[in-house]
């Protein structure tokens, strides 16, 4: 579990950071404080430091305005204008969670009667499951919760499968295009390649004759037949992504295993495996956002009943009056945990994920 | 004798085929699949665009084997693409695409070697986590950001633009109702959803830029926009031309932000290319022609793809591998 043990370094190496960056701060600002009363450093200097940083942190809040403004509206139980009759509001004035109630709905495991035959009898044993209820909305004064839940159902039906056959498909295909030697290797790796790059409208101009196939197979609304095209749609670039990575791990240690009398299955499961976890990790996110995220096409293919959860989304903001808190709301709990997901994965899976790899 | 060199002889046997290339073997399912719903669309969608396709013949066929012969389809020759690049809506698309290649590239080059300079200032005090905050957008999913800039541009009960228009005491603007504004609407978001990659390949341009040639411009005097033009500009060029040529491909196949805010409108005067090509199929029922849209979406895709591959040196690490 090196993988696990190196996010744990980093994970605690940052907390220190984090924790000693204000003493750090009020160390150098009482240095240049001391430097300008003895008149070593002239007082122009600190003023236009001051003066520069703070116009670069009105910038970032500027471009990051949208983010806090969709933060707010969600917060504010009252729609979430920033503009009322006394000019802007930042903050919300009536800060309340039940949008996020809302979206989350009622958390009841329903109760189940379980029947058991007694074998060779008539009989039977009936178990009755209680009723649990973790949440329930109608409590905070929440009518009709959103169908979060069952977008959710849908997208994570649809991503499994996609994560699963993809991984099928994509470890071997990088394991042989990054240390076998064969016929059309180049040619293959030179296609992926091509692929790699700005593919994102392909899809969606390729989706008229995709659809026409589906519709006429019978397969247009299934979500395993989305799940398919999904895996495929990523082969190239995640193919591409781990054969990189593969590159990077020493050929010295199969020659090792191999010497030490290793067969090749061997080699595989107990150095390449083990030794590229950082890579399979980048590749199996990347997977599973590709059916996590994706519209267009699910939107095309998919029936009202199997919507995911982007579509879901954008369901909600297509009426002519938004309700603004519970939109955000929506967005919020699809959009935070892939963040948090993404900027985890970015910073401590070392190697996996880099900027380079983000135009797919 | 293991199954692995069972095969491996098995495939000795066959001509023009060595032993070792066994190993194919572990590529073509992930060949096969990605073939199979890419390749077979792209041949599908050839077929349907020398047809009269529409869903009434198309999916009038019987049985798995209509899908060969394009359900009851008609062969048309090459009558949809004439009825295409004769319609001045096609042209339009086309123009208003190139358009909005050319101003967001503009748009999105100033934003980001502008926000690049800042955050790499050296009078700026916390760089880092600036820059870190910054590239957020990135990690947010195209469909989150897309409707939360649609929800800003909305009408309904005032969207965030219109509510800072208010409290600076502008009127308010319908933003996806005029076809101007709802153009100057998709080239903000564009910008938004696009700058980080920029930033990020422009902030590395930067640190590359020798602090020598600085120091020496700033000793024959040179201010700061001189250094700027002879110095910073000529070391970062290269980069971010790259970086342009990619975001310029994105913004040619922009689909979403037209699609999610207005559905390429109003009176489908802002419809991309892409666009174009998909609600003239799914929403008018011509597959025929949307396929033909298509078909000239994608050949100029595949021409950036091509340019990029080249350009970037992207293909080295297969030749020397």
């Amino acid at each position: 579990m090196s993988l696990l043990s190196g996010v744990g370094r980093k994970l605690k190496e940052d907390a220190r950071n984090a924790a000693s960056a204000p003493v750090e701060v009020a160390r150098g600002i009482r240095y240049t404080v001391g430097g300008v009363r003895r008149g070593e450093i002239p007082p122009s200097k600190p003023l236009k430091t001051v003066g520069a940083t703070l116009g670069a942190l009105l910038l970032v809040a500027g471009l990051m305005f949208p983010i806090y403004w969709i933060l707010m509206a969600a917060l504010s139980g009252s729609g979430g204008s920033i503009y009322s009759s006394g000019g802007l509001r930042l903050l919300p004035d009536d800060p309340s969670l039940r949008p996020f109630l809302w979206v989350v709905g009622d958390l009841v495991v329903p109760a189940y009667a379980v029947a058991v035959n007694v074998p060779l009898t008539d009989l039977a044993v009936v178990f009755e499951t209680p009723e649990i209820v973790f949440l329930d909305v109608s409590d905070y004064g929440v009518e009709g919760a959103s169908e979060f839940k069952r977008f959710f159902w849908n997208s994570l039906t649809v991503s499994i499968p996609t994560v699963a056959i993809a991984m099928c498909l994509i470890v071997p295909a990088s394991y042989a295009l990054s240390r076998r030697k064969f016929i059309f290797r180049r040619k293959i790796l030179f296609t992926y390649v091509l692929l790699t790059q700005v593919g994102g409208g392909l899809g969606i101009a390729l989706l008229i004759g995709l659809y026409a196939v589906y519709v006429q197979i019978g397969l247009n609304d299934s979500k395993l037949a989305l799940a398919v095209y999904y895996a495929a749609t990523a082969v190239p670039f995640n193919t591409w992504l781990l054969k990189t990575y593969m590159d990077g791990i020493p050929v010295s240690y199969e020659e090792a295993a191999v010497v030490d009398g290793a067969p090749p299955w061997r080699v595989v499961t107990e150095v390449i495996i083990p030794l590229s976890a950082a890579g399979l990790a980048t590749v199996f996110i990347f997977t599973f956002l590709t059916g996590w995220t994706e519209f267009v096409v699910a939107q095309t293919l998919l029936s009202t009943e199997n919507y995911t959860l982007p579509v879901g989304l954008f369901s909600l903001v297509s009426e002519y009056s938004i309700p603004w808190a519970r939109f955000s709301a929506f967005a919020l709990t699809f959009a935070a945990p892939i963040v948090l997901v993404y900027l985890f994965a970015q910073r401590y899976i070392e190697g996996g994920l880099s900027f380079s790899g983000m135009e797919g | 004798m293991s199954t692995v060199s069972r095969v491996a002889r098995r495939v000795e046997e066959v001509p023009f085929l060595d032993r070792r290339d066994a190993s194919l073997l572990f590529v073509l399912p992930g060949l096969f699949v990605f073939s199979a719903f890419m390749l077979f669309p792209v041949l599908y969608l050839v077929g349907i665009s020398f047809t009269n396709a529409e869903p009434a013949n198309l999916f009038a066929g019987e049985g798995a084997l209509a899908v060969l012969t394009f359900g009851e389809a008609t062969f048309v020759g090459l009558e949809n693409y004439v009825s295409v690049l004769t319609d001045p809506t096609f042209w339009n698309s086309f123009g208003v695409t190139w358009l909005i290649v050319a101003t967001s590239v503009t748009l999105k080059l100033i934003l980001s070697v502008g926000i690049a300079l800042v955050v790499t200032g050296d009078r700026v005090r916390g760089k880092r986590l600036m820059r870190s905050l910054i590239i957020l957008p990135m990690g947010l999913p195209a469909i989150f950001t897309i409707t939360v800039w649609r929800g800003i541009f909305s009408s309904a009960e005032f969207g965030l633009a219109n509510q800072i228009l208010r409290s600076l005491g502008m009127g308010t603007v319908s933003w996806l109702s005029e076809r101007w504004m709802a153009f100057v609407a998709y080239n903000v978001t564009e910008a938004w959803l696009a700058y980080p990659f920029m930033v990020i390949i422009t902030v590395s341009a930067l640190q590359d830029v020798p602090e020598e040639l600085h120091e020496a411009a700033m000793v024959d005097g040179a201010g700061y926009v001189s250094r700027f033009l002879h110095v910073t500009l000529p070391s970062i060029k290269r980069p971010v031309l790259f970086a342009s040529i990619l975001t310029a491909a994105a913004s040619f196949q922009q689909f979403l932000i037209p699609y999610v805010f207005n559905e390429g409108g109003p009176a489908r005067q802002n419809e991309l290319v892409v666009v174009y090509g998909y609600r003239e199929a799914f929403s008018f029922a011509e597959y025929g022609e949307g396929a033909a849209i298509s078909i000239i979406a994608v050949a100029f895709i595949g021409a950036f793809m091509w340019l990029n591959v080249k350009r970037g040196k992207l293909a080295d690490g297969v030749s020397d591998s």
